[in-house]
């Protein structure tokens, strides 16, 4: 749903919501609710409410911004209804990475380069899911800002918006993401020393 | 002033943005001068960004094509049917 500053030249037609919109729906719930299931029936719930408004957005190109708002709206109830909010204590990255080496001036373990390759265009599918396993594992305040910044491509202010937070709170959600995120990855592709 | 790896580590999500003032830049850029385990883990952070961004959409199940073309049937009718 990355389109919404150009605007959608296309009409909004039945079959262009359902084959084009609706996998996005699909994939915005599942990573952010980190579950098929809740993730089906919120897409089903996503896809009702189009479907009862979609004359109101004929030929609109504000419909990528809204669906992209109903859909994180709905994931937050559905994750609500379910009283599954993570309350564990989640440990900042940042103290990890430097914890008992003393004033900042060293990392607490080695840091080792990654066999992985920025230009490298497709992800194999075991990257794919290693990915998403640690998205998936990540606290879900952590999650919800991950997923708008780095998997959809949304700009800190209209997350902080959807979320309810302000923009220095979402910059930094997202950088513990981040840390977190490379954390976990890297034992899977740090360089064999 | 130099920054050591902490502060480093907090000013990244600005400095790979290109959001950082100038004089931090220079900061930061003179740490990773002098410090090849920030380089890594600069590069490493840049790369998990990277690979993120690259991950493509998740094929939506069959069981949940059915439903969904059930649902918008029964709000709009056989006529506009999709065709998934």
């Amino acid at each position: 749903m990355a389109e919404t500053a150009g605007g959608t030249a296309a009409p909004l037609t039945a079959e262009r919501v359902f084959n084009e919109y609706a996998p996005r729906v699909y994939n915005l719930a599942r990573r952010m609710l980190g579950n098929d299931a809740d993730a089906e029936d919120v897409t089903q719930d996503v896809l009702l409410q189009v479907v009862r408004k979609l004359d109101t957005f004929r030929g609109e190109s504000a419909f990528p911004t809204w669906l992209h708002r109903v859909t994180v709206n709905a994931a937050l109830a559905h994750r609500r209804k379910r009283a599954t909010r993570q309350q564990r204590h989640t440990h900042d990255p940042l103290d990890t990475l430097f914890e008992g080496a003393g004033d900042g001036h060293h990392h607490a373990s080695p840091v080792r380069p990654w066999s992985v390759s920025p230009d490298q265009p497709v992800l194999d599918a075991e990257t794919q899911e290693l990915i998403e396993k640690a998205m998936a594992d990540l606290p879900e305040p952590y999650r919800d800002v991950y997923v708008l910044a780095d998997v959809e491509g949304l700009p800190n202010a209209e997350i902080a918006e959807m979320l309810e937070l302000s923009v220095p709170a979402v910059k930094s959600r997202l950088h513990r993401a981040r840390l977190m995120m490379r954390d976990a990855l890297s034992p899977h592709f740090e360089e064999v020393a | 002033m130099a920054v050591n790896c902490r502060q480093l580590a907090e000013l990244l999500i600005d400095f790979v943005s290109g959001e950082l003032a100038e004089e931090k830049r220079i900061h930061i850029e003179e740490h990773l001068g002098k410090c090849p385990p920030c380089v890594i883990y600069v590069e490493t952070y840049r790369l998990t960004i990277q690979m993120t961004r690259k991950l493509p959409p998740v094929p939506m199940p069959p069981q949940l094509v059915e439903r969904l073309k059930r649902v918008v049937e029964s709000e709009w009718g056989q006529g506009d049917r999709p065709s998934a």
